[in-house]
């Protein structure tokens, strides 16, 4: 099989790759990319360690393959920082104690981002909908729960103040 | 007044783990890395006859393949009993690198080591495998019948038909007469028998390892082991190599364990190290979901018979346990669960006379293994159901009868070390309220078919797995010329804080700001050694290691500077990085040179040099306090230059002391559909001292979780050609978000004595009483025996509908 050749934006920036055409997009990522964050803990996509954001939707990359992505826009955890400011997600996953092992957690940050994204305000469904295929297996989700609610207050503040700014 | 010790200090890899650039070890590569796939049994029980490599060779890419012929064929046991059992108990050996028998479905037969996943996976398609198919067995009643294959040499089950090892009992020893005695006495007898489902940790990063073998013949291996220092240990004795010549290491992140590689991660290690050595190049292993289902210790099922005798005013006057273990096809820690699973049911509640029998039964199920509770959460399960009952059969209320009998502060009980400290009485207390136990009874109108139910289930852990096993740590905490300091001990961070609450303990032991300590930790190249992170003893055992390696460095530090000071060390403290008189608060002081310290300037009379430049390089605080202070690194530089390091050493033997929980949970039962709803989950944890209440929390929440499915949904069954029906997350159906009951988290501390400032274990805690608690609930709410595990609809259903 001949390789293809696979244009997108992945984390703002243009990217060009030549890769197997079976090639799934979490294994682009992690191994000819070398942006690990985004995990791998079943490949059948039903973890949601591997989520990413394509096109401002949260999607499992262990089912995406690649030319699945070519034109599209990608977002991964190592994009969702400001360089070394970082997201108000991420802020509240540390201040809330969302995090334990870890693992799951690029991938929740994710399925979180994504929701918060289109809806700042979201209801106790709309958010345990987002993050519902997501296992985390440390934390009983109370705190990540917690954590999101903290950032979509910070995030929808913002906006709050945003707006003032602008008038 | 503490500054770290009782804060929720943010954790110190929360940055690393939110951005992605943690690494794990599924996440390492080397130079020139190679791919390792494993070819596993298809069968439940066959001999191998012949494994014929000649077609996997010849596949370009394949550059090792190893099987029963060229590796080392040493007995042993994956589990960290294989050298920390202490005589007259041994570890059983058991397991080999490949066996000459398949005996589960996912048993190891040959492993190849290629240039990519793929190769390595087809060329473990083209090995061809001769099997003798043998009958299998999966139940514990099954294994015992005297018609069942024998699953292991007979030689390992001198007592029975695939009873692993001795029948363990305690008191050791048959039962006494005074057991019969006992329950002569009794008023009220309650007898049932349960049977407890196979669950599996579901930690989230698959096992996994990367063994690089130098050309010298050292050999690095980098894995998700809990215990890094006993990994190696245990690789040592399979490979016959010097254990001097092995490093583990995590690199430094685990996702998850909850037991899972509390030793070796399966075989990860070993097959890394091994295709690493036949290939000379790096190999990294790393199991697929369903390859960590099947072959990677699940917990043990069980069935375990409790008789109760009480008096007719609810005092209890004897106990009696019959345990039977489904360890699976090898035994790793059947030994030690037996052993927990009897001691915490034993040491709840203060009864005169008891007695329990326990043994582990080979069967070719999965081999079980070290699960977070270990042992606890079943027979905590079965004996909280027993005091339910007896508390129905006496008129008693089930809150009433627990006050009544529970084991306190002080008692004389049989472990081997004294029950330290109790607050199980205010747990109970403030679960039940927590809970609204006072409407208990008064829930249910008969014209609703949903009903509800409260339930309530108190228990005991560990706080380390001394004395019963070898149990101890060592740490170093290294003052820097600089004045920064570097704590090391041999643990492993899986999520649980360690590398957060470790260093709470060191600063505040030590005075230190902040941000001047570094912590290395999970290697076993760079840190003592420690028998690593199970059992609930990072905090407890570790902590108590690293309180006294920093109390070490911190008796040097104030000697040290004594002399400069011309006082005491006794009249002199480390506050924030700086060294100052005891009753100096920060305002008081101002920071100097300790040049400038009167013994410094008498020393530097004495001398007949000159004395040393201004380094220049001692940030100087300028305050205006009356009182003269010096800050760390000033001391460290001016005891660098001559020629003296403060190195502050921990060695310490925990004594282990029990932490204390009661849960109280609310439950809806659908009558018609059999589904049980948890409603509200109350788990209050006498944890001892909270070292950081935020991560305690944590653990207790997700541990409480992790209890929800034990109780409702997740089991591992057999289908009869030996395959799990539950091998995938969509299977086996954990708990996810919008499963999440209310649950309300209480920390009641108790000050232990023997803990690092009070603190005990808690990382098992919060999975021991949960599914004790809502099957309590669900019989409340439906008036039947709930003796099962898990409470699924179907089994609820036909509880319901056959009583």
């Amino acid at each position: 099989m001949n390789n293809i050749i696979a244009n997108f934006i992945l984390n703002g920036e243009a990217v060009e790759v030549s890769c197997e055409p079976d090639k799934m997009l979490v294994d682009l990522i992690r191994d000819d990319l070398d942006l690990r964050g985004t995990k791998i803990g079943c490949r059948e996509g039903e973890c949601g360690a591997c989520t990413v954001i394509i096109n401002n939707e949260a999607v499992n990359s262990c089912l995406i393959p690649v030319a699945k992505v070519i034109g599209k826009e990608i977002q991964t955890i190592e994009g969702v920082a400001d360089k070394d400011k970082l997201h108000p997600i991420q802020e509240a996953f540390i201040d809330k104690g969302a995090v334990q092992c870890g693992f799951c957690i690029p991938g929740i940050i994710m399925s979180a981002k994504a929701l918060l994204d289109k809806n700042k305000t979201p209801d106790k469904a709309e958010l345990r909908e987002a993050i519902g295929g997501n296992i985390c297996r440390c934390t009983g989700y109370v705190k990540i729960e917690d954590a999101i609610n903290q950032a979509s207050k910070v995030m929808s503040e913002t906006i709050v103040k945003g707006e003032e700014n602008q008038r | 007044m503490t500054k770290f010790v009782g804060k929720s200090v943010k954790r110190l890899d929360g940055i690393d783990k939110v951005t992605g650039i943690g690494t794990f070890t599924s996440d390492m590569v080397a130079p020139g890395m190679l791919f390792g796939k494993i070819l596993r049994s298809p069968h439940p029980h066959a001999k191998i006859l012949k494994v014929d490599t000649s077609k996997a060779e010849k596949l370009p890419g394949v550059k090792a393949i190893i099987h029963r012929g060229n590796v080392p064929n040493n007995f042993y046991n994956s589990a960290t009993g294989i050298f920390m059992s202490i005589p007259p108990h041994e570890a059983v050996l058991d397991q080999q690198i490949f066996s000459e028998k398949a005996r589960f479905v996912g048993d190891e037969i040959a492993a190849v080591a290629a240039t990519s996943e793929k190769i390595a996976q087809a060329a473990c398609k083209l090995i061809k495998v001769d099997y003798e198919i043998l009958p299998a067995v999966f139940s514990i009643k099954e294994a015992m019948a005297p018609d069942a294959p024998e699953i292991h040499d007979p030689k390992l089950t001198p007592v029975g038909k695939n009873i692993m090892a001795e029948i363990f009992h305690l008191p050791p020893g048959p039962p006494s007469d005074a057991v019969d005695n006992a329950f002569e006495d009794a008023d009220v007898i309650i007898e049932e028998e349960f049977n407890i489902n196979i669950v599996k940790q579901c930690q989230m990063e698959t096992q996994a390892a990367l063994a690089d073998m130098e050309p010298n013949g050292k050999i690095t291996v980098y894995s998700t082991t809990q215990s890094p220092h006993a990994a190696k240990a245990i690789l040592a004795k399979i490979f016959s190599i010097p254990a001097s010549k092995i490093r583990v290491a995590n690199p430094p992140y685990v996702g998850g364990g909850f037991g899972v590689r509390a030793g070796l991660s399966a075989k990860a290690e070993i097959m890394a190290m091994a295709l690493s050595m036949a290939a000379k190049k790096p190999v990294r292993v790393i199991y697929s979901r369903e390859e960590d289902f099947i072959a990677s210790d699940t917990r043990h099922g069980v069935i375990v018979n409790v008789k109760l005798g009480a008096k007719k005013d609810g005092k209890f006057v004897a106990l009696d346990i019959k345990g039977y273990i489904n360890t699976g096809a090898y035994s790793t820690f059947a030994k030690e669960v037996q052993g927990v699973l009897g001691t915490m049911m034993l040491s709840i509640y203060n009864i005169p006379v008891f007695h329990y029998a326990c043994h582990s039964v080979y069967t070719n199920c999965t081999h079980a293994g070290a699960m977070r509770g270990f042992g606890n959460p079943q027979g905590n399960f079965a004996l909280e159901r027993v005091v339910d009952v007896m508390a129905e059969n006496l008129g008693i209320d089930a809150m009433k009868l627990r006050e009544k009998n529970i084991m306190k502060a002080g008692d004389h009980w049989f472990l081997p070390y004294p029950c330290s400290s109790s607050e199980l009485a205010e747990c109970i207390k403030r679960a039940t309220e927590s809970i609204g136990w006072k409407r208990r009874g008064s829930l249910n109108s008969d014209s609703s078919h949903i009903k509800r139910g409260l339930g309530m289930a108190v228990g005991t852990h560990c706080s380390n797995a001394g004395p019963f096993v070898v149990d101890y740590d060592n740490a170093y905490v290294a003052v820097q010329s600089d004045g920064s300091v570097n704590l090391a001990v041999g643990c492993c961070d899986m999520g649980t804080g360690t590398s957060t609450t470790l260093p709470q303990i060191c600063a505040e032991t030590l005075g230190l700001k902040w941000k001047d300590l570094t912590f290395t930790f999970g290697d076993t190249a760079a840190t003592p050694f420690s028998t690593g992170n199970h059992a609930s003893r990072g905090v407890y055992a570790q902590g108590t290691t690293v309180k006294a390696a920093a109390e070490d460095a911190r008796n040097q530090i104030l000697e040290y500077a004594a002399d400069l000071f011309k006082v005491s060390p006794k009249e002199l403290v480390i506050q924030n990085s700086i060294i100052k008189p005891v009753s100096a608060t920060d305002e008081d002081v101002t920071v100097v040179d300790p040049m400038t310290l009167p013994g410094a300037i008498e020393e530097t009379e004495a001398l007949p040099l000159p004395p040393p430049l201004d380094h220049g390089i001692i940030k100087q605080a300028n305050t205006q306090g009356a009182l003269k202070g010096i800050s760390l690194e000033g001391l460290s530089y001016y005891a660098h230059i001559r020629n003296k390091q403060f190195i502050g050493i921990g060695r310490t033997i925990p004594p282990n002391a029990p932490p204390w929980h009661c849960v109280a949970a609310e439950v809806e039962v659908d009558t018609e559909l059999g589904i049980v709803k948890v409603v509200k989950l109350a788990a209050a944890h006498d944890v001892g001292t909270a070292i950081n209440p935020q991560i305690v929390e944590g653990q207790i929440e997700g541990a409480v979780v992790q209890g929800i499915g034990f109780a409702l949904n997740e089991e591992i069954i057999y289908k009869p050609n030996g395959q799990q029906a539950h091998a995938s997350f969509s299977a086996y159906m954990l708990p996810m978000a919008e499963d999440i009951p209310e649950i309300d988290t209480i920390i009641v501390e108790a000050n232990d004595p023997t803990g690092p400032y009070g603190a005990k274990g808690a990382g098992e805690c919060g999975i021991i009483c949960p599914a004790s608690a809502i099957a309590n609930a669900v019989a409340n709410a439906i008036g039947v025996k709930v003796n099962e595990l898990p409470m699924t609809a179907e089994r609820v259903y036909e509880l319901i509908n056959n009583d």
